[in-house]
């Protein structure tokens, strides 16, 4: 092997290793978003596309209503109610979504979910608004359920959400019941933990966590998730290891509300 | 032209990445491409295209500029030299157990990086699922990326 390509793996490497030292004492480089626009343009395009294919055939779909109505002796006629399933859960959950809205005092936006994050290893969302509709960082997504995270970047049209499941995410809650105070951080996985309570405090399976709102980020009273298993035996150190499953399954995220 | 087709393959290739998952986990395409630059145009260019593909997935990740530069042009790098440079004789056994390898690669060097470098970006056992369903999903783009001289 030429020895020069040698020397030029060499320098790939040194000049990693420099730019993330660098970035690590000194804090992220400026990076220019003209790509992460682009994509996320691309990403919005297509799901427009994807929609507008779909949504004739869906209205299509609902003008039979009618016909459908006049065959109610048909057997089938649960068989054909399913087609419309889709679409009412997706009224019942815009329902939701517009009572949540109107009940937000804090209320900033409502956005689409069009894409997850290109990172693997964090758990991120891109959401259709941004700047322009009001958004800014840190800046809390809830959805009817729950909490769902926080806005971590934004550009002019849309944001990137940090999902409550990230190891990176964390949130000062409250046990609905007893009142006391913690932190809950995501895992990476499904479940979250919830930290700093002493082993006097009782905490059940099924206790209900909600946002304290003393981490000055998020509202308070919105509701995280449940308790779904506690150790109070020793397993989490000075304090008890208690799992807590939020309320909003990040995989199941299509649309947002944005509030301060 | 080149540049081109090269500019468009690599969007192609990011913006999949966000569209496509299985069990939630995306396949690697870029790593698929820097593999792909290396067999194809050799040691020094696939080492460049590797490192410039990383530090634009870097970008876009909001995340430090390095991990994936460096893991992407180590991939380029070396399956240019292991593969097209005579050190192995391709077959389609080997085009698997070496891509997937090379993801594993590539996955652990981001995860060090940004742990040593930035905040660690998962659970250990989480980047250990990540990085294992990615090389399984990469695996299969072995039987179909191949030196020119392969049979």
């Amino acid at each position: 092997m030429p020895k020069k390509n040698i020397l030029l793996f060499v320098l790939l490497v040194i000049i990693s290793f420099v730019l993330m030292t660098f970035q690590s004492r000194k804090g992220h480089l400026p990076i220019n978003n003209l790509l992460h626009n682009l994509l996320n343009n691309t990403h919005k395009a297509t799901k427009s596309l994807s929609d507008s294919v779909t949504r004739p055939f869906e209205r299509m779909a609902l003008n039979e209503e009618d016909n459908i109505k006049l065959q109610k002796r048909i057997d089938d006629l649960l068989m054909e109610r399913e087609k419309y399933q889709e679409a009412l859960i997706e009224n019942k959950r815009l329902k939701e979504l517009l009572r949540l809205r109107e009940s937000s005092s804090s209320y900033i936006t409502s956005a689409k979910v069009i894409a997850r994050g290109v990172d693997y290893w964090t758990n991120t969302l891109i959401i259709d608004k941004g700047l322009k509709d009001g958004v800014e960082k840190d800046m809390s997504a809830i959805t009817p359920k729950g909490l769902a995270g926080k806005v971590i970047s934004v550009s002019d049209s849309y944001s990137q959400l940090l999902l409550i499941s990230d190891i990176n995410f964390s949130v000062t809650v409250r046990v609905q019941e007893t009142r006391k105070e913690g932190v809950i951080s995501g895992t990476g996985t499904r479940k979250c933990v919830l930290k700093y309570i002493p082993y006097e405090e009782e905490i059940k399976t099924g206790d209900i966590v909600i946002t304290s709102g003393l981490d000055s980020l998020f509202p308070p009273g919105i509701q995280v998730g449940y308790v779904s298993k506690v150790d109070n035996k020793g397993a989490g150190g000075h304090f008890q290891y208690i799992e807590v499953v939020p309320f909003q399954d990040d995989k199941k995220i299509e649309e947002v509300i944005i509030v301060r | 032209m080149k540049y081109l087709y090269w500019s468009l393959i690599i969007f192609l290739s990011f913006f999949l990445q966000g569209r496509i998952s299985v069990l939630g986990i995306s396949p690697d395409l870029t790593a698929l491409l820097a593999y792909y630059a290396g067999i194809k145009y050799r040691e020094t260019k696939g080492l460049l295209l590797g490192a410039v593909i990383g530090a634009l997935e870097d970008s876009i990740s909001l995340s430090i500029l390095g991990p994936n530069m460096l893991s992407k042009g180590i991939i380029g790098f070396s399956s240019s030299v292991f593969i097209t440079g005579g050190f192995f004789r391709w077959t389609p056994l080997l085009g698997i157990i070496f891509i997937s390898l090379l993801t594993l690669i590539d996955k652990s060097v981001v995860f060090l990086s940004r742990s040593l470098f930035d905040n660690m970006p998962a659970t250990f056992s989480t980047a250990l699922f990540v990085s294992l369903m990615q090389a399984l999903l990469n695996a299969p783009a072995g039987l179909f990326i191949r030196p020119k001289h392969a049979e």
